[in-house]
């Protein structure tokens, strides 16, 4: 019978297996059967982007009712959390909605013997030796008196390694004390790349350190591997669904309808305009009029450069590729081979956008 | 103000989208990282700069109600991070206090209703939930501290063998190194190799064969061996493959190196000559150095050829010897290095033993014999195995699983403490529940009901529990002569373990006996003797070992009923029984051997010898029969099973095993079941207005390719949002205040621009939870599907 049972068991997950491969050739058929939308997001009427941006800080929360009530109930596995901790495990919690008022409500309220240190990993850039040396000073705090004596290397001055190494080493009198290192989105932007992650584990893995993260991003466990995740980061699962808007984890994300408007792009091409020399503008002038007079072709760079020694812009090829090439790194232009061969410059601008950008720099 | 605002954010995205500027947003961002300090001052000095002007707006993106929040709260947000409390200095005396509280408690419980006043009484509920909870913990300790424990001994008895091996090469090839040329004390100061003749030396290199998929488990057997070796008087490094990475180098290697044999006191400029001149020293001379690294294939090639290279130089002076974990075949080292590095290997090989191998020794010790008192029942049972075999392979995660069980079992069950007591003391004194609590846990236990309905005994407590403790016993001795004989037909001891563990089978086993007819099975009913045991027929893995018993020959026979000897030595009850079957066996091997030294080349002898041989097996079978009838009962089955034995599958499951991937796709799709609003049940699957943003747009996108048009996605986003707006109006019966508030809604959300703004913030959550990709710039239209079904 159990060998059955495990049969049944295994069918099921080929099974499953299957259905994901099938869903997946399901969809990519789908695109390529049924004719490709051919609908651009320029066609959406997009309104001001200022006005979007005022209109999004004032969407209605929905639910906000059943939203309280779920954040309550979860108040009851507090002390369930505690006791992993305690125990030596970490804490991931993930779920759809933002988790950050749940963790911080849950550190402030149960882990009040134990110092909290919050890292918000949404936020682009963080600078992990920072929060290191914040949690040896914190660890020091809690040292046996005797150890604390001994004169140490100022921590701000010492290595990664041996920052972790004294997170590591370090004994501490009561056996039942760490602190808790919250991190909020351990999948976010700033400690995405595997080092961090490495350093992560292996504070995760020190005696007085406890853990307890949250994640957003579906595919976040193929961050780790198993010596990570077993070993080094003990996680013990939540599932915690909040259903909270992701105020600020979503606060460094563009706004999708305004990253393609055209007052966008002006003003980007204004702004990087601006801050290279006349004689480049004025290339871009004579690259732009020739485009706004023929909307429907590029410009050959032979064409151009004749144009521009003619007004004294450039005196040599090589000062007009120097030019060229800023602007394609600032893609304010483009180049397209012609049927002919030929290379073609083009700006990536509406004819109206095209204009605007015109005067700004004018 | 907000308008200024909003300028300056579109510059900043503006910033963002253009590489160079995005770049420098980032280093910005490091530095406000560095200091944070910093931020404010550049905030209030200067609302030009993208960086100030992105912590400038979050002020007002914060949550509505600031004012009743800290101020710190919308500051806090943008730190990349910050201490939110330090630890409450209550806590140093919080153990003696408590033991004291409890103490009192417990010597003047009867009293306490006399003072019960209401601020006490939340005190006391408290204490008392933190006592339980120091309770719990000191449970989990000691029950897990004995578990770890007896699976490092068993993992050492395991490995002893290889590294004592491993030991002794160690010594040899550290003598044979050290003779090709001691170096004179000139020559060893210096700081270069020695080079007394044009070939290099010879690093004696160890290759460890882990015969394992995963590395996971072999961390801890090489840092074992390391343990091992120093206290075998050798000097020890660990280094994984990560030091020996491109990006770390060669020097980066030398450092690591450096820090394990010399810890941390080194200046930069250390080198090997300082490695060496650090073994000469009095108290490191004349040892071994070893250099363990323990997943050689993980390893840079290039870099591990140099740090090879260099070492084969410095062997005279710096005796180290190599130790490689090798997880794929004894090719690998031919793979990596070149030969030129090959040549400097004297290269030997060694075995560990499987994973599989591990996992047996530890199920016996843990699971069979019971080191504790702490157990498993048949589903999670199921769980582990399933996941050790189909998911994962690895000891370590099983071990964890385990660990993990242990911890909800004392977590959830609350007569579960009496369980760590019962190891360090004697019973109940000072299982630290009170007997009224204990019995008040222990009526509401099902096993214990069902069993006072079934017979009125009502067995006191003490009864049942060594009850159960000797019913254990004989299981596990069953489950162990099981698996003995099981050896030798390949039966895994994990699925014996399961099955051992079924409840559902063991009334069948015991009944389906006698009532048996033997023609419904089909089978010719001839006068086979065998047909007689239950154990053959009942399919399953004891009765594939049984088969095989039924087909032994009979020197495995009497080997196996050797063992079988050894193991049930100490329970009299089976013990008995096994003499008797020895007896006869050995009487008729008596005979049988007599015979046949007579005469062996007779057929008809032989065939006697067939039919005897073949009566000692089944005499064999029916004492396995009458064990696994009489002894092999589960756990479960037994009263006030609950306090050691855990078995609550779905939240181990939950716990152990995150499945954020599907989880959160159907926390979208099916957010209804947990927030369970009155709101969007109405219409079965049809989208309604009030659902979630993200959620019906989750939904949206369900119909749609691998791409999504996000023309297409906004409009029909849209139309799912200003549907029934009419039919909204029409339903007056809400009370004031909502309906104050739909109108507010309507007037606020339904414009163009809030849902407009809806929109980008749905894409913006999904794009948080990695379900959809942005729009590339090739197809600036669309954007991109990640999760195809659930």
């Amino acid at each position: 019978m159990n060998n059955n049972d495990n049969w049944e068991e295994d069918e099921e997950d080929d099974e499953e297996d299957m259905e994901f491969s099938r869903n997946y050739f399901l969809a990519k058929e789908l695109t390529s059967s049924v004719k490709k939308s051919k609908h651009k997001i320029t066609d959406i009427d997009v309104v001001d982007e200022q006005e979007l941006r005022d209109a999004s800080l004032q969407i209605q929360p929905k639910h906000e009712n059943e939203i309280a009530v779920l954040m309550d109930s979860y108040t009851s596995m507090y002390p369930e959390w505690l006791l992993s901790l305690r125990c030596g495990f970490a804490l991931l919690m993930y779920g759809f909605g933002s988790k950050k008022a749940l963790i911080e409500d849950f550190a402030s309220t149960t882990l009040t013997e134990y110092s909290v240190v919050v890292i918000n990993g949404y936020l682009q850039a963080i600078n992990l030796k920072q929060v290191l040396i914040a949690l040896a000073e914190l660890l020091c705090d809690q040292l046996k008196a005797k150890r604390k004596v001994s004169g140490r290397q100022p921590f701000n001055t010492q290595s990664m390694e041996d920052l972790l190494t004294f997170l590591y080493e370090a004994e501490v009198e009561d056996t039942d004390s760490f602190v808790c290192v919250v991190i909020h989105n351990i999948d976010g932007p700033g400690l995405r790349d595997s080092e961090t992650q490495q350093y992560l584990a292996r504070l995760a893995s020190c005696t007085h350190i406890r853990i307890v993260a949250s994640i957003d991003h579906v595919n976040a466990p193929l961050f780790w591997d198993k010596n990570m995740a077993h070993t080094q980061f003990n996680w013990c699962w939540y599932h915690v669904p909040t259903f909270a808007p992701y105020k600020v984890e979503g606060m460094f994300y563009p706004l999708i309808l305004a990253h393609g408007s055209a007052s966008q792009s002006v003003k980007t091409a204004a702004i990087v305009l601006q801050s290279l020399t006349p004689n480049a503008q004025s290339v871009f002038k004579v690259l732009a009029e020739y485009q706004i007079s023929h909307p429907d072709e590029g410009m050959p760079i032979s064409d151009l450069y004749s144009v521009c020694r003619e007004r004294f812009l450039v005196s040599n090829q090589v000062t007009l590729n120097s030019h060229l090439t800023e602007f394609k790194d600032h893609e304010l232009v483009k180049t397209k081979r012609q049927s002919d061969g030929q290379d073609c410059l083009h700006i990536p601008l509406t004819t109206d956008a095209l204009q605007k950008v015109l005067l700004e720099i004018s | 103000m907000r308008k200024r605002d909003g300028g300056d954010l579109a510059q900043v995205t503006v910033t963002i989208r253009i590489p160079p500027l995005h770049s420098l947003v980032i280093s910005r961002h490091n530095r406000a990282n560095l200091l944070p300090a910093l931020i404010s001052e550049e905030e209030r000095s200067s609302t030009t700069k993208p960086v100030a002007t992105v912590f400038n707006r979050m002020a007002p993106s914060s949550p509505i109600n600031t004012a009743s929040q800290p101020p710190s709260t919308a500051e806090n947000d943008i730190q990349p991070f910050f201490v939110l409390h330090k630890a409450s200095h209550r806590r140093k005396d919080r153990t003696p206090v408590r033991q004291g509280k409890y103490r009192k408690r417990n010597e003047v419980s009867p009293e306490l209703p006399q003072s019960s006043k209401k601020g006490e009484e939340s005190t006391n509920e408290e204490c008392d939930r933190r006592f339980c909870q120091q309770m719990q913990i000191e449970a989990f300790d000691i029950v897990w501290t004995k578990i770890e424990s007896t699976i490092k001994d068993v993992l050492r008895d395991l490995n002893a063998s290889v590294f004592n091996n491993i030991q002794q090469w160690v010594l040899e090839g550290y003598n044979t190194t050290r003779l090709v040329g001691e170096p004179s004390i000139a020559e060893a100061t210096r700081s270069f190799p020695v080079l007394n003749n044009t070939t290099p030396g010879k690093l004696y290199t160890a290759l460890v064969i882990t015969r394992n998929i995963e590395f996971v488990d072999d961390i801890v057997t090489f840092e074992e061996l390391g343990i091992f070796l120093k206290s075998h008087g050798c000097h020890v490094a660990m280094l994984s493959s990560m030091e020996f990475s491109l990006k770390n180098g060669i020097a980066g290697c030398l450092k690591a190196l450096l820090r394990e044999f010399l810890g941390g006191s080194f200046d930069q400029s250390a080198d090997l000559s300082t490695l060496a001149s650090w073994y000469r020293e009095q108290d490191n001379y004349n040892k071994p150095l070893v250099l363990i690294v323990n997943d050689l294939e993980r390893c840079c090639g290039s870099v591990l050829t140099d740090f090879i290279l260099m070492l084969s130089e410095w062997v005279v002076k710096v005796p180290i010897i190599l130790i490689f974990g090798v997880a794929t075949t004894v090719d690998a080292p031919r793979n990596i290095f070149p030969s030129h590095a090959l040549e400097c290997l004297c290269p030997s090989t060694f075995m560990l033993v499987t994973p599989a191998e591990r996992m047996d020794a530890i199920v016996v010790e843990v699971l069979v014999k019971h080191c504790t008192t702490f157990n498993i029942g048949h589903k999670v049972a199921q769980l582990l195995r399933n996941y050790f075999i189909n998911q994962d392979g690895t000891v370590t995660s099983f071990i964890r699983a385990l660990k993990v069980a242990c911890l909800l079992h004392f977590s959830m069950e609350p007569l579960s403490l009496i369980h760590g007591r019962i190891l360090v003391e004697d019973q109940d004194a000072k299982s630290g529940l009170s007997p009224e609590t204990m019995s008040k846990y222990m009526d509401e236990l099902p096993s214990y009901a069902r069993n006072k309905m079934v017979d009125q005994t009502n067995k006191s407590m003490a009864e049942g529990l060594s009850e159960l403790v000797t019913v254990q016993k004989l299981w596990s001795t069953v489950v162990l002569c099981l698996y003995e004989a099981g050896k030798y037909s390949r039966v895994r001891l994990l699925d014996l373990f399961c099955e051992a563990l079924n409840q559902v089978l063991y009334p069948s086993r015991d009944s389906v006996c006698h009532t048996r007819d033997e023609k419904d099975h089909g089978l010719p009913s001839t006068n086979d003797p065998c047909q007689q045991y239950s154990i053959l027929q009942s399919g399953g893995f004891i009765c594939q070992i049984a088969r095989r018993v039924r087909d032994l020959p009979p020197g495995k026979l009497d080997q196996l009923i050797d063992s079988w000897e050894k193991i049930t030595a100490d329970i009299s009850e089976i013990h008995e029984k096994l003499k008797i079957l020895q007896s006869s066996v050995s009487f008729k091997d008596g005979k049988s051997s007599r015979r046949s030294s007579k005469d062996i080349s007779k057929r008809s002898v032989s065939k006697i010898i067939d039919k005897e041989s073949r009566l000692s097996n089944l005499q064999a079978i029916a004492f396995l029969d009458d064990l696994v009838r009489n002894y092999l009962k589960p756990i479960e089955g037994m009263p006030f099973h609950e306090i050691f034995c855990f078995n609550n599958v779905e939240k181990l499951q939950l716990v152990l095993i995150g499945d954020p991937r599907r989880r959160i796709q159907v926390d979208l799709l099916d957010f209804h079941d947990i927030l369970g609003c009155s709101c969007c049940n109405k219409s079965g699957k049809a989208l309604l207005p009030s659902m979630h943003d993200s959620s019906i747009m989750y939904s949206l996108a369900q119909e749609h390719g691998d791409l999504i048009n996000l023309h297409d996605w906004f409009q029909s986003f849209r139309t799912i949002v200003l549907q029934n707006t009419n039919k909204r109006k029409q339903k007056s019966k809400n009370t004031p205040s909502s309906k104050k508030r739909k109108e507010m809604n309507e007037s606020g959300d339904q414009n163009e621009a809030s849902i407009q703004a809806r929109f980008c913030r749905g894409v913006t959550e999904l794009q948080i939870t990695g379900l959809v990709r942005m729009p590339s710039k090739r197809r600036p239209d669309f954007v991109q599907r990640i999760a195809f079904g659930i």
